[in-house]
């Protein structure tokens, strides 16, 4: 019995050791980076660009390689928590503050100002992407403005006009109205639709609304706006079926090789007349074929206005080899990489004045696309604006798909789960309520909670009084924009 | 010098025991013991980690009272009961498939002319698919063969290819059976949506070509089975009680059900709502007051909840067809205005009333061929074949052997089913939920799994999730408990 047991302890030590000398950056004579990433051409081409930038300017090397299996967002802070995440990663702008609060994130201010990355590099509007609690915790990979694709030949087949550049709501809604009454034949299920989705902050944005008040210490959905903004989600999706439901979309992508795909195969068919989304469409649009394209900016109400955010990079705080993700994000302002973002069909170039190129402007083989690329060199700087993110609420548990509380609202309301009327109570005071037990045992954040209800008082006093309010007392950069297109803020130092 | 050795033994048999004692202590036991302490605290793991040092707060009893004023929480804990309703269906279908599978002969050796027939039969079947240009007809003719094959196959090669595909979905990954039927329930492609489409059509022309009168009929139809059911039932438990083989509690427990049935009769042409209730609220006062006026020959029962178990499971069968006929009280109406325009086949996932009895469907064929059909084709083998042999000497029937004999004879099993599926039902769901539907439409999917793991994981509020989570494990107990005390476990009940 005794030699069975020493027999399987021995083993068990054996194929320890086994596993410890096989671990694949053993076998590497440089440093080895693990990037959790897309892994797709661009991707590979990035990292080759990287290496090839390492010889070019007599850089100690590394290697990158690409982990597309854990991107899942839990899954990254459940690693990165654990001790065992990955030396950089790729992370979406709602999931920002989230994974900067855990700590696991590198923090990238003092690097970033000797290696020239810091936010002055990239587009303003996207400082609070990159920057949590006055720290910077990467650098974009590049910067995404959704707009609203046409497929023209989709119109013209049914002898329909296409929107124009800037549209309302109701032109939304009677272009749509003959775009799916001319598709879908009386009497048979519906197939085709005017777009796949619209965006509910872009809409409440274009009637001067916001998730939260202007020091974000509250939210404020439980106005008139967000009623308006319901109704039309509900009449649009529900009634008029302008758009499917999220459950109708994950539906019709069941059939889709890869996750998203299928968008692009029913945009190119014309089963979708319009689609909303960034430049990265591209990058899936481009192997369709050739298709007839247009761009103009989504419908608005009142003010034109466009979310703009980026996907950054990240670095890991335990990384053995922070020099090398510092390296890499240094990179991210390289002309190799800026190029490769204008080339590839992604969004926009993290540095802005890569969008001005003829790179970007006019791919030599695509010249179908170059109406649409003027308008992107332009228009996310002109109407883009950052995401809303409160220090007392990660965006994220607002906005995630699925289960965020802005997300189950507005489908609870498309479903008619919820009636238009009743959805901004609900979702204001959900969101009222984690703020509330955010702050509740955490001293630090609560001092800050209390200066800013303060500074709020203020601006509902001036507000009241009509008198303009000092820019810097305004956190919420979209009421910092609207206030400003208004005239209803003064500058101060 | 015994002792000695005995010493010796224990120290050996321990050290085998102790790498799974230190797993069951590691990834259970102190887990578990975490988890029941953090229900208490506001443990969030984006502040309470190895990289911050943020002081975790005592909250008594505050995650608890939380939950059970979210209204989510109720929500999802419906969407868990209801997608429970589906047990004794599956239940069922296990016993059926293996009373089917042991009465088919086993063993006969001809795999390989079976091998042959099967492949010549899937040879012909993608053939088909190629011909049929892989569209949704391919799909269905594809299956038509399949079937063939599977029929042909157990010709030559007895029970044993059966027994293997009955079991199939058991040793399936369970993501790819989820994304399989994601494609089955395509409301554009999915063979199920073809196939009743065609039914649809074909009851839409018979529809038509009847006189409306008979349309009308439908909810009468319907209304008259449910009072048929509800008047077998209220006549069962009134022997029951004139037996005295049910106690105060189970004929209370019984009456629920007739009291649903009232409800649902009453809810007919819009008279819901407090109407209903009210009416369902008199039927289960009558029901009770009538039966306690009522003499029993036998005296009172030892236990006034003698039956209570019986009267829960058949309640757990005739509360959902109830449901299925009050379905068909509402929709027959419309049926004339629907059938000329084309009754549509189900959006199975994307609708808020189909998505959860979509995946009831596909539950009920994953849990037919379990290890609950394995436990029943054991169990079937034990019953002594004397028994059947006095029965047939007495002239029983089919039926009569199944109830007086098989059923009896099963209990044990059925009652360690019932048990491991209920705690299995009731801490179910996530996977489904997250491959499938994410949780949507509108929450109607969500249970309380993905509950927990949205506000641990997600949103990183590990306390409130413990909370939830220790409440769902009261409630697993208390049904445990409740199966334990009232189950019929032993053979001679």
């Amino acid at each position: 019995m005794k030699r069975v047991f020493l027999l399987i302890f021995l083993l068990l030590c054996g194929a320890s050791l086994g596993l410890y000398l096989t671990q694949p950056d053993r076998g590497s004579p440089v440093p080895v980076l693990y990037w959790i990433t897309q892994d797709d051409p661009v991707k590979r081409e990035t990292i080759a660009r990287f290496e090839q930038w390492l010889k070019d300017n007599n850089l100690p090397l590394c290697e990158v390689r690409i982990d597309n299996v854990n991107q899942d967002p839990t899954k990254k802070l459940a690693q990165g928590l654990a001790g065992v995440g990955a030396d950089i990663m790729d992370i979406y702008n709602t999931q920002t503050e989230q994974f900067a609060i855990s700590g696991m994130l590198m923090d990238v201010t003092e690097a970033a100002q000797e290696m020239g990355f810091g936010p002055e590099k990239t587009y303003p509007a996207l400082y609070s992407d990159l920057v949590v609690n006055g720290r910077q915790y990467g650098y974009p990979r590049n910067a995404a403005a959704p707009v609203m694709w046409i497929n023209r030949d989709a119109f013209a087949r049914h002898g329909l006009s296409e929107p124009d550049y800037m549209w309302t709501w109701d032109d939304f809604e009677r272009i749509g109205k003959a775009y799916v009454e001319a598709t879908n034949p009386p009497g048979t299920r519906q197939r085709s639709y005017f777009t796949q989705t619209l965006s509910a902050i872009q809409m409440r944005r274009s009637l001067g609304l916001s998730i939260f008040n202007e020091t974000m210490t509250r939210s404020i959905l439980d106005d008139p706006r967000n009623t308006e903004v319901m109704r039309r989600l509900y009449r649009w999706t529900t009634e008029l079926r302008l758009i499917p439901t999220l459950a109708e979309q994950n539906a019709m992508s069941a059939d889709a090789a890869r996750e998203g795909d299928a968008v692009f195969y029913l945009f190119q068919h014309g089963r979708y007349a319009t689609l909303c989304m960034a430049r990265y469409a591209l990058i899936r649009i481009r192997p369709l074929g050739k298709m007839n394209l247009r761009v103009v900016l989504p419908p608005t109400a009142e003010f034109p206005n466009m979310e703009f955010a980026c996907g950054i990079i990240s670095g890991y705080t335990k990384t053995k080899y922070p020099e090398h993700v510092h390296r890499f994000l240094q990179f991210l302002t390289s002309e190799p990489f800026n190029r490769l973002v204008a080339e590839s069909g992604d969004s926009l170039p993290p540095v802005p004045e890569y969008v001005h190129t003829p790179d970007f402007l006019r791919p030599p083989d695509h010249p179908e696309e170059w109406e649409a690329q003027d308008v992107f060199s332009t228009a996310a700087a002109t109407y883009g604006i950052a995401s809303c993110r409160s220090p007392f609420i990660p965006l994220d548990m607002i906005i995630r798909p699925g289960t965020g509380i802005d997300t189950a609202i507005c489908d609870s309301v498309v479903a008619g789960r919820i009636a238009p009327e009743d959805a901004g109570r609900i979702e204001a005071a959900r969101i009222n309520e984690v703020i509330q037990l955010n702050i509740a045992h955490d001293e630090e954040l609560r001092a800050e909670y209390e200066r800013l209800i303060k500074v709020q008082e203020k601006i509902d006093e001036l507000r009241a009084a009509g008198k303009k309010i000092p820019l810097s007392w305004i956190t919420n950069p979209f009421h910092r924009e609207y206030y400003k297109a208004k005239g209803w803020v003064e500058e101060d130092q | 010098m015994k002792t000695t050795a005995r010493s010796k033994g224990l120290l050996a048999g321990l050290l085998f025991l102790l790498p799974n004692i230190l797993g069951f202590l590691a990834f259970t036991l102190v887990p578990l013991a975490m988890s029941f302490g953090m229900a208490f605290t506001n443990w969030d793991f984006l502040k309470h980690n190895m990289f911050r040092d943020v002081p975790l707060h005592f909250m008594g009893i505050d995650n608890f009272l939380r939950l059970l004023r979210s209204a989510d929480f109720w929500l999802y804990l419906g969407n868990t009961f209801y997608l429970m309703l589906g047990l004794p269906f599956a239940m069922a279908g296990s016993l059926v498939a293996a009373l089917l599978l042991s009465r088919v002969e086993r063993g006969r050796r001809l795999i390989l002319p079976a091998m042959i027939a099967a492949t010549v039969v899937l040879i012909a079947s993608a053939l088909g698919m190629v011909w049929l240009g892989a569209s949704a007809r391919a799909m269905w003719m594809l299956f038509a063969l399949l079937f063939a094959s599977v029929l042909v196959a157990g010709v030559f090669s007895g029970g044993t290819l059966y027994r293997t595909l009955f079991y199939l979905p058991n040793f399936t990954a369970g993501v790819a059976t989820f994304v399989l039927w994601k494609k089955l329930y395509n409301p554009d492609t999915g063979p199920i949506n073809v196939g009743l489409g065609w039914l649809l059509d074909g009851v839409a022309s018979a529809i038509n070509a009847m006189p409306a009168v008979f349309a009308h009929g439908v909810p009468v139809v319907c209304a008259l089975l449910i009072a048929t059911l509800s008047i077998w039932h209220w006549r069962r438990l009134r022997r029951l009680w004139d037996d005295s083989e049910a106690g105060v509690a189970a004929i209370i427990g019984g009456g629920v059900s007739l009291a649903v049935a009232a409800f649902f009769l009453l809810s007919w042409e819009g008279m819901g709502g407090l109407y209903a209730w009210s009416g369902a609220a008199v039927v289960l006062l009558v029901w009770v007051l009538s039966l306690a006026r009522r003499p029993r020959p036998w005296g009172k029962p030892k236990a006034t909840d003698k039956g209570l178990g019986t009267e829960v499971a058949v309640g757990m069968v005739l509360i959902p067809l109830f449901m299925l006929l009050a379905a068909g009280i509402v929709a027959g109406p419309g049926l004339p205005a629907a059938a000329a325009v084309g009754i549509p086949a189900p959006d199975w996932l994307a609708d808020y009333n189909w998505a959860k009895p979509a995946l009831m469907i596909m539950m009920l064929w994953a849990a037919i061929g379990s290890n609950n059909m394995i436990l029943y084709l054991a169990g079937l083998s034990n019953i002594p074949p004397e028994l059947y042999e006095a029965a047939d000497m007495d002239g029983a029937s089919s039926t009569q052997r199944f109830w007086n004999i098989t059923w009896p004879q099963l209990a044990p099993v059925t009652f360690f089913i019932a048990i491991m599926s209920v705690i299995g039902g009731l801490q179910g769901g996530f996977e489904m939920a997250r491959a499938m539907t994410q949780g949507g439409p509108a929450g109607s999917t969500t249970t309380l799994a993905y509950f927990i793991y949205s506000e641990g994981f997600q949103n990183g509020s590990m306390g409130y999730a413990s909370a939830a989570a220790w409440i769902l494990f009261l409630l697993v107990f208390v049904l445990s408990v409740f199966n334990f005390r009232y189950g019929n476990r032993h053979v001679n009940d």
